[in-house]
């Protein structure tokens, strides 16, 4: 198993490695990796200055709580300095001039970058193929047939391929329908989508800003909480972000419940699903009941209209944020005569399939005579979707479900842009939601492959999540 | 579904399609259109849109003045500049 977060702090403060020996283990996996996890990684004399004050805190005897820790972070979080591309032609010549919110965390920690991770272009993708910078390879293989290279999941692929493949301690992603918790379940590792509004979305590069949301991607569950713990704060610069009290992560994380915990498994969830899907949630319910939790069954009314829903409001969202890049003030310039020219071709050149598709789609439902037809019928949806899951809320502590519907697929093997939307459908109901979810390896398919489970629990209740997935991850023992 | 003009959705998108790629993108989006024409079904009469999916209230801070961006920050990846200008190509006559 994968060292964690404390056993590497502990290996820091004992002095069996140190801060500058830890990274150039991490960098050296970095820049062997034959994944294509990275588009950017950064080499010690760069970080030099961080890697020197975390060792000498550690010798002072007062680490931070990431102290010395080394992160991926997707691409899609803007920073300081370090050129940002979203993994998209228009933004790579783009060096921010400032830190995202979460990342800023992250620094304040002591973690120190190792790069910047590859993810479909602006995150829209669930395979990680939409990328600028190439595909990222999973580090998994089938064992059926050990030559093909499939799909890490997406949007946040690069980041899952690079914890699972060893070339950072954990790395940060960004879930918009399922793109951490997704990629997550077919790397074999855990992946955190927080509740909407309690990571700020100040300085990631824009998708869909009622969906967007920041999170860990880990090999175990007690280092999403260290994540979670330096990420989780209110921010002024994001007009969502939550200004409730947050608590800490960590206490109480191994500890058994003190009530009894109810959890909800939706069956119209498992119907038509393969016996790998199936023996995951078994298992995981065998595991569970041991503790004396209780399982029920529970129906939704609106998962029917999920994708659709998803499909319209997140690529109007994106339609209009992407509005952006106009080749004026920031990003790749096509040149033309006039300024509409350059508009035209900037944009047209600088956005691959993927992402013109969805800015064609969020245009057309938000044009003039359609808008009420789409956009605001999907909002409307997304109403009676929350209801539904707070509904169930109501009557379970926790709703179990398969995180994706099948196990990673061969590189290229999904042409139509439907298929591939149909990977989410466990992850996208929560997104619109708002709720939080987290997969967590279950267990392997006959071919090999890993495969995830994921708990949702209600609003800003990541405590209690993260505390029943570190039960369900231990009694799984999928990481031994 | 009334049929889709691709050149009009594009031209409100900013985007000039490849003659050879207007098909592909036109049938795409029908194809989507079409999939997502379920939501039409669902009664929402008596149901407000939901924006904010968590409805709190958004936290006010105090107007003060802060420091930030300069001038040649904004302009640091400009493609094309002009002393403390955007520059682009004559707009008007």
């Amino acid at each position: 198993m994968k060292n964690s977060i404390s056993q590497i702090k502990k290996a820091l403060i004992e002095k069996k490695i140190s801060v500058g020996e830890l990274y150039d283990e991490y960098l050296a996996k970095a820049k062997s990796g034959n994944n294509n996890s990275f588009n950017l990684v950064i080499d010690r004399e760069n970080n030099i200055s961080s890697i020197n004050d975390s060792q000498n805190r550690y010798d002072n005897g007062n680490p931070l709580p990431l102290d010395g820790i080394p992160l991926g972070i997707k691409d899609l979080f803007c920073t300081k300095g370090i050129r940002t591309t979203a993994s998209s032609k228009i933004l790579s010549n783009y060096i921010p001039n400032y830190e995202s919110f979460v990342t800023q965390q992250l620094l304040n920690d002591g973690s120190i970058f190792i790069g910047k991770n590859n993810c479909d272009e602006f995150a829209m993708g669930s395979s990680n193929e939409t990328s600028y910078f190439g595909p990222v390879i999973n580090p998994w293989k089938n064992k059926n047939s050990q030559k093909d290279n499939l799909v890490p999941g997406g949007s946040s692929g690069g980041s899952a391929a690079a914890v699972a493949e060893g070339s950072c301690v954990a790395s940060m992603g960004t879930d918009t329908g399922g793109s951490i918790r997704q990629p997550a379940s077919l790397c074999g590792i855990v992946g955190l989508k927080p509740t909407f509004g309690s990571c700020s979305r100040w300085g990631i590069v824009a998708f869909a800003s009622s969906l967007d949301q920041a999170g860990p991607l880990t090999n175990c569950v007690e280092d999403a909480a260290y994540v979670l713990n330096s990420i989780n704060k209110h921010d002024f610069n994001d007009s969502t972000s939550s200004n409730h009290q947050r608590e800490d992560y960590l206490v109480d994380i191994n500890n058994s419940f003190e009530k009894k915990i109810k959890i909800g498994i939706p069956s119209d969830y498992l119907e038509d699903v393969s016996d790998d899907i199936l023996n995951q949630i078994d298992n995981t319910k065998k595991a569970l009941s041991k503790h004396g939790i209780e399982f029920v069954d529970v129906k939704f009314k609106t998962t029917e209209y999920a994708l659709s829903t998803y499909y319209i409001l997140a690529p109007a969202e994106a339609s209009s944020n992407l509005a952006r890049y106009d080749g004026i003030r920031y990003g790749v310039r096509e040149d033309g005569e006039s300024l509409d020219d350059i508009y035209l071709n900037s944009r047209t050149k600088g956005f691959g399939d993927e992402v013109t598709r969805r800015i064609l789609i969020g245009a057309y439902v938000l044009s003039a005579g359609y808008y009420d037809a789409y956009y605001r019928q999907a909002q409307k949806v997304r109403r009676l979707i929350k209801n539904d899951f707070q509904r169930i809320l109501n009557e379970v502590d926790f709703i179990l479900t398969p995180t994706t519907p099948n196990e990673a697929f061969k590189i290229g093997d999904k042409l139509d842009p439907i298929s591939m939307y149909k990977n989410d459908i466990y992850t996208v109901p929560t997104s619109l939601a708002g709720l939080p979810g987290i997969s967590i390896p279950s267990g392997l398919s006959k071919n090999g492959l890993p495969l995830g489970v994921q708990f949702i629990g209600n609003y800003f209740e990541e405590k209690l999540l993260l505390q029943l997935a570190a039960l369900a991850e231990k009694e799984l023992s999928f990481n031994e | 579904m009334s049929d889709i003009d691709i050149k009009r959705i594009s031209y409100l998108a900013k985007l000039k399609l490849p003659s050879e790629k207007e098909e592909f993108y036109s049938n795409s989006l029908k194809d989507i259109i079409k999939w997502v024409d379920n939501l039409k079904k669902v009664d929402t009469s008596k149901t407000e849109p939901l924006h904010n999916v968590t409805e709190k209230t958004v936290s006010i801070r105090n107007d003060e003045v802060s420091k930030s961006n300069s001038v040649d920050d904004v302009l640091s990846n400009a493609p094309e500049r002009a002393q403390n200008f955007f520059k682009v190509p004559k707009v008007v006559e």
